[in-house]
């Protein structure tokens, strides 16, 4: 599903080059749940912005899904973005001049998605978070939990294949995370790849893989990913 | 595409989308109606006078002492008879005003002597059997004055006017249906009759101002010498000699009596520079019109780049979070030329009701005409074009605003 080798991302300024990204190298497979660990600072959002396209590479190859994204215009990313990759961000990112439905349905007219449809799909993640009777409520009217509920539905909207979540935990209290760490392994458990960085050793060993990075490299793939039998059937399909 | 959560989320940015979508009503309703003025300003400009304008020059003569009526008239015969003399000129004739000179005698016209109020307003032009061949402007109908009933009348004395030529123009106002010719009308300070005995082509009055505007094409002509410490020589010169005659012509005045004063710089003028100095202020008006139109669509130009960068500013982040759920740069674009083209929108249909209220404010106090609906639409033209003009770079530079601005911390 997402396989970097030899990857390397450095942030030039005027007077200093950061390697944010050395010899990065990793491989997800569909269906996957990956937890990304790491000191702050050592490369997991550089990481996860390269790898949801939010961002170019300085050297190595990325294939997404099989294809080598380096070839692809700005265009192209975008269309891979809206139609393969859902965000879940530690600051939630809803935006707040629209209300719950609205912020929902963004990614859904940029597929230029019919009237119809993206209602159903609209209603149908909300549902699934918890919140669609909060359909007509501004994001400052809402709990943190609540707005990266909205954010998740957002992102599942699409019906992503693969999940991108930084930190998505970072800005909420114990009891919210664990709700939206719930959420997070039920839609895995429908069969989305999902790559989240957290800091949390809890929600990190909930997952089947740990990644750890430090200095911008892969250091330990603690364990062999422990396949379930769902993510079994759709790996070999 | 996506004007509906466009217009709301418009909704929480009440106050700069109201101050932008009033400036552009206010610019709207002010640029179409100074447009439209300046039209119409360069319309009267460009209006015929009536006169053969090429070759026709005027001289203004000043007494200096106090003249009696009689000696007045005697002085005026002999400059007269030593113009008509020059071999550059082809004719002259005084007169104590003329077309588009701006001063000069109006008298009410009436059409009975117990008539109060007038029936129209007319220039009256001193006149002698010369004058017509001078301005070169033809009678319709009648005759010309003969030279035995041109008489004098003191600049102070009640105009009295048995015979009198009229202009097509005053004679249509005030005959629509018959001829003018044999017909009498009042105008007299005597109250008595003064019957009509020729009708000329059009011939354009002395006041060229826009209170005067349904009065423009009225003249009357009395046959009389207006004796009074000035008048004006009206010179027809020979084709091709203008400027011999108009150095003649005046070297002809001094050689009869020194006793004379002609205003050094504009004492002298051909009738182009009359026209010039007639529409002086029509042209300072429309040009002054002009500039406010450009400083006030600048200012809202100004305004739309200032506003839409401010915003765009304010909003990085969920440009890039957009960016990220998929917008391409091209929708991020559109979005903002759609922001502006919905506010410009709204902006240009209040302006249209705040056109039409200026325009009626100006039509009932100033007698402006009624504003032409193409202009109004011209100017709706405008603005839309200026409002997406004005946040095409402001919107490209949000188009630019990178995906991964989303994720960073705030
Ligand atoms: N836009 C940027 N410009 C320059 N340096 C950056 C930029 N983004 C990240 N970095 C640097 O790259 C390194 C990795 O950052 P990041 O991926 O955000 O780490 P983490 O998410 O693990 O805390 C850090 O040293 C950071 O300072
Ligand atoms: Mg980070």
């Amino acid at each position: 599903m997402l396989k970097m080798t030899h990857l390397s991302k450095v942030y030039r300024t005027e007077v200093v080059e950061t390697y944010a990204l050395r010899d990065f190298n990793i491989d997800v497979k569909e269906g996957e749940f990956v937890a990304v660990t790491g000191p702050s600072g050592s490369g997991k959002t550089t990481f996860l912005t390269i790898a949801g396209l939010l961002e170019t590479f300085t050297g190595g190859h990325y294939h997404l899904d099989g294809i080598e994204v380096s070839q692809l215009n700005d265009n192209a990313r975008s269309k891979i973005r809206n139609e393969k990759i859902g965000f879940i961000f530690q600051a939630f990112n809803l935006i707040p001049d629209l209300n719950v439905y609205d912020n929902v349905e963004v990614p859904l007219r940029y597929r230029g998605m019919k009237a119809a449809e993206r209602k159903q799909r609209i209603m149908d993640a909300l549902e699934r978070v918890g919140l669609a009777s909060r359909a007509k409520h501004y994001p400052a009217e809402l709990s943190g939990g609540q707005q990266q509920r909205v954010a998740i539905a957002r992102a599942l909207a699409g019906s992503p294949r693969l999940l991108l979540a930084d930190e998505p935990t970072g800005n909420l209290d114990t009891q919210m995370a664990r709700g939206v760490m719930e959420l997070l392994e039920e839609i895995h458990r429908e069969g989305a790849t999902i790559v989240m960085v957290t800091h949390d050793p809890e929600l990190a060993a909930r997952a089947q893989r740990n990644v750890h990075i430090i200095d911008g490299q892969v250091v330990d793939l603690s364990e062999e990913p422990r396949f379930h039998a769902h993510n079994a059937r759709v790996a070999d399909a | 595409m996506q004007i509906g959560p466009i217009l709301v989320a418009l909704r929480r940015h009440k106050a700069g989308t109201t101050l932008i979508a009033l400036q552009i009503a206010l610019t709207l309703a002010i640029v179409c109606n100074a447009l439209f003025i300046i039209q119409q300003r360069l319309v009267r400009v460009d209006r015929p006078s009536g006169v053969q304008e090429t070759n026709l020059f005027v001289i203004q003569n000043d007494w200096p002492q106090k003249l009696s009526p009689q000696d007045a008239d005697a002085r005026m015969r002999a400059d007269l008879q030593a113009l008509r003399g020059l071999s550059s000129v082809q004719d002259a004739s005084s007169s104590n005003s003329f077309p588009l000179r701006g001063s000069g005698w109006d008298n009410f016209v009436r059409m009975t002597p117990e008539q109060v109020k007038m029936t129209t307003d007319t220039a009256i032009f001193f006149s002698d059997e010369h004058t017509l061949a001078t301005l070169g402007t033809r009678l319709i109908a009648g005759r010309n004055f003969r030279s035995e009933e041109v008489g004098s009348q003191g600049g102070t004395d009640p105009m009295h006017a048995r015979q009198i030529i009229v202009s097509k123009g005053l004679a249509q106002l005030l005959f629509p249906h018959d001829s003018a010719l044999g017909k009498t009308v009042y105008v007299s300070g005597d109250n008595a009759p003064s019957t009509i005995i020729g009708v000329t082509d059009t011939l354009q009055a002395h006041m060229t101002g826009l209170w005067a505007q349904a009065y423009a094409y009225n003249a009357l002509l009395v046959p009389a010498r207006l004796t009074g410490d000035s008048t004006f020589y009206l010179v027809r010169a020979r084709p091709g000699q203008l400027a011999d005659a108009m150095r003649q012509a005046k070297a002809a005045l001094y050689a009869q009596t020194r006793m004379r004063m002609i205003p050094p710089h504009d004492g002298v003028m051909t009738f182009a520079q009359v026209r010039e100095r007639a529409y002086d202020a029509d042209y300072g008006m429309a040009i002054l019109m002009g500039i406010i139109c450009a400083v006030l669509l600048v200012i809202t130009a100004a305004g739309i780049v200032g506003l839409t960068s401010f915003w765009v500013g304010q909003r990085r982040r969920q440009i890039g979070v957009r960016r990220a759920l998929g917008a391409r740069q091209r929708d991020i674009l559109g979005y903002f030329l759609t922001e502006n083209l919905l506010i410009t929108l709204g902006g240009v249909l209040l302006g249209i009701v705040l056109a039409l209220s200026m325009n009626l404010w100006l039509v009932l106090r100033l007698g402006v005409q009624p504003l032409s609906l193409t202009y109004l639409a011209a100017g709706v033209v405008l603005l839309l074009l200026l409002g997406q003009g004005a946040v095409l770079a402001p919107a490209m530079k949000a188009s630019r605003v990178p995906p991964v601005e989303a994720t960073r911390s705030v």
